[in-house]
């Protein structure tokens, strides 16, 4: 699901354009990975923070 | 130097000098061809070869609509193309809650048995006489998963496109006015499905 809403919030972004995203799904690293490898858009980084994950994704 | 000599020297020089335009001019081409190139498969990958997931939704349960949502909603953020084909109690369970439509008599025995909207839903297993469904519901909103109604919506932003087979609607004795709305929503048999699903990479039975 945070995949779902970061396709739909960066689909309206320019390109280039820098998103943080937080979230407290297991599946969230794996996830966002596959989904910039996929995509095209940069995984600039991945953070594990207590309780979450955060990362940054620049649109391509 | 001898004046011959200097003549052959500067005839040299300007064969070497056109050699180097030359030279400079197939660099410039070899550029401008590998960049056609680059745009040409960018073009063919992004839009002519755009990979598809095709699911076919049988079943009627809340347990399996989550599924085919949360596939059809995840390949879709991936930049895939989607299709969602509803049959027989998958038909069914995209009724709305209440409409009223001209039925014949064994048309609306079928529709007192058939659901009335997403929310009534059973769930394939632990049904527990309704009590299933509210207890996943309940969980899923703890969780801050989306509920299939939000799924359905998010859907329909994403561009999922949702075929209805039109012997189900026929067989459960289904009008269309009785469907929940959707954008680009169509009726369809089997020969637009197979084509649909045919040239994509995966296909699904739910």
């Amino acid at each position: 699901m945070p995949i779902v809403l970061l396709a739909k919030a960066l689909r309206d972004a320019g390109r280039g354009s820098q998103m943080t995203v937080r979230a407290d799904d297991r599946a969230f690293p794996e996830d966002v990975k596959a989904w910039c490898r996929k995509t095209g858009n940069e995984l600039v980084s991945l953070d594990n923070r207590p309780g979450y994950y955060e990362a940054v994704i620049r649109k391509a | 130097m001898s004046a011959a000599a200097q003549l052959a020297s500067s005839g040299l020089e300007n064969r070497l000098a056109a050699l180097e335009a030359e030279v400079r001019r197939l660099a410039q081409s070899s550029l401008e061809q590998s960049t056609r190139l680059e745009q040409t498969t960018e073009l063919v990958l992004g839009t002519g070869q755009r990979e598809k997931l095709s699911l076919i939704v049988f079943s009627g349960s809340l347990d399996r609509l989550i599924a085919a949502f949360v596939l059809a909603t995840g390949a879709a953020a991936m930049g895939m193309e989607v299709s969602m084909f509803f049959t027989f109690w998958g038909t069914a369970a995209l009724r709305r809650e209440r409409v009223r439509v001209e039925k014949t008599l064994l048309e609306r025995m079928f529709g007192w048995m058939l659901p009335r909207g997403v929310k009534k839903l059973p769930l394939s297993q632990m049904n527990m006489g309704g009590g299933g469904p509210a207890m996943i519901r309940y969980v899923m909103k703890k969780n801050g998963v989306a509920s299939v109604e939000e799924m359905i919506e998010l859907s329909k932003e994403l561009g999922v496109q949702l075929n209805v087979c039109s012997m189900s609607m026929e067989l459960l004795g289904m009008k269309p006015d009785e469907l929940i709305d959707y954008p680009g929503r169509s009726f369809c048999g089997v020969a637009k499905f197979l084509e649909t699903a045919a040239p994509g990479k995966i296909t699904m039975f739910l």
